[in-house]
């Protein structure tokens, strides 16, 4: 019986806390379907009149369905540049080669520069390429992160090498033994991989902002700016527009989330 | 009939799920965006107003611009068409009655055919 109530005392304390850490979530849909003032005193906890006229709003004032759109394409870009580069990176360094320790370093010390210090070699390279205002040379330095060629390096090396080995008696090459040894018993891999590289693409901000030069090729976080810069005073619609800039990368997290954990806290118990 | 296990996936449930619903929406605008606005102008006995001059304005980005006229019939009822907007402001005007209110409609999507719940009311009486 004491156990029992422990327990529920647990999950209470547990729920609570939950509920606190969404309490942000809440406010900014309740601001997006009411339009209330967010310095309002006292708060409202429940909204008054809900309404989704500031959705639409948004779809209206300001070209959505077109940033939308080049978020989805840079970010599918993004998500297939990262599981393709990443496994290729990750399986090789399952391998032993000369200097792989080296390269192994390497990698590690470049996830201590920020991008912001590349930004300038980058938009250089960028444009030496001719992809100045394009997608992919919006989705150009995104297409590899270093953090998950080790989740796809950590979760081949969990891979049986007994398998691979039986895979290559039956006649696989490199490039086949990844895709259809490896890739399928790694699908906690490829699902984090998919949420962290789509939620890097969907909310980079600074990148876009520097290679874009057509507004047509805006993607949503600068439409966001640019909304904010117009209408600063429409609080609702502006609720609303950073709702809709979130939605789907919540959907692809919670599509995901069970595989993403796992992916995650199976690469933390490597060495 | 048996789904194979990749159609029960989240991954494609969802998804199409999501298109599913986007594709009952577009169909509901499609056959409900007709673009007309329609209602009445009542004085503030209750009684209709005919003759009078109803203004349809429409949302410019922050502002309201003046689009079309027209006036009500005997019933006090007036209809406009061709509205391709999703935020209108409609006023009331009449010589003997001055201005009404001017009343905010917001719409669902552009070109949504809407008929106003409540009339459109002067302040004062016809005599």
């Amino acid at each position: 019986m004491r156990r029992r109530s422990l327990l529920l005392l647990r999950h209470a304390c547990l729920a609570m806390l939950s509920c606190a850490m969404l309490v942000p979530f809440y406010w900014v849909v309740k601001t997006a379907i009411t339009g209330e003032n967010i310095y309002a005193y006292p708060p409202r906890i429940l909204p008054q009149n809900p309404h989704l006229f500031n959705f639409v709003d948004v779809w209206y004032l300001i070209p959505f369905p077109r940033y939308l759109l080049n978020s989805l394409i840079v970010s599918a870009l993004v998500v297939a540049g990262n599981v393709v580069l990443n496994a290729m990176a990750g399986y090789a360094l399952t391998k032993n080669f000369a200097g792989k320790q080296a390269v192994l370093l390497l990698l590690l010390s470049s996830m201590l520069v920020p991008f912001q210090a590349t930004i300038i070699p980058a938009y250089l390279i960028t444009a030496r390429l001719g992809l100045l205002n394009s997608y992919l040379g919006l989705a150009l330095p995104l297409l590899s992160a270093i953090v998950c060629i080790f989740i796809f390096k950590a979760a081949f090396e969990a891979v049986p090498q007994s398998l691979i080995d039986a895979a290559r008696i039956d006649g696989l090459g490199e490039a086949r033994i990844v895709l259809l040894v490896l890739m399928p018993l790694s699908k906690a891999a490829v699902a984090t991989n998919v949420i962290l590289a789509f939620i890097w693409s969907w909310n980079a901000f600074l990148w876009p902002l520097i290679i874009t030069r057509d507004p047509s090729m805006q993607t949503l976080p600068l439409g966001l700016a640019r909304f904010l810069s117009y209408l600063e005073d429409t609080t609702g619609a502006l609720y609303a527009f950073a709702v809709m800039v979130l939605a789907p990368s919540i959907f692809v997290f919670l599509m995901a989330q069970k595989e993403f954990i796992r992916g995650l806290t199976s690469g933390a118990t490597k060495g | 009939m048996r789904l194979p296990d990749w159609a029960k996936s989240r991954w494609v449930v969802v998804p199409l799920s999501a298109a599913a619903c986007i594709a009952a929406w577009n169909g509901y605008v499609v056959l409900n965006a007709g673009g007309v606005v329609e209602g009445r102008v009542v004085d503030g006995a209750g009684r209709p107003v005919p003759g009078a001059t109803v203004i349809l304005l429409e949302r410019n980005f922050i502002t309201h611009n003046e689009r079309q006229r027209t006036t009500t019939d005997a019933a006090g009822r007036f209809r406009f068409t061709g509205n391709d907007n999703h935020s209108l402001q409609l006023e009331a005007e009449s010589a003997p009655l001055g201005r009404s209110d001017r009343r905010l409609v917001r719409l669902m999507f552009r070109a949504e055919n809407v008929t106003l719940a409540e009339p459109l009311r002067f302040a004062g009486r016809l005599p």
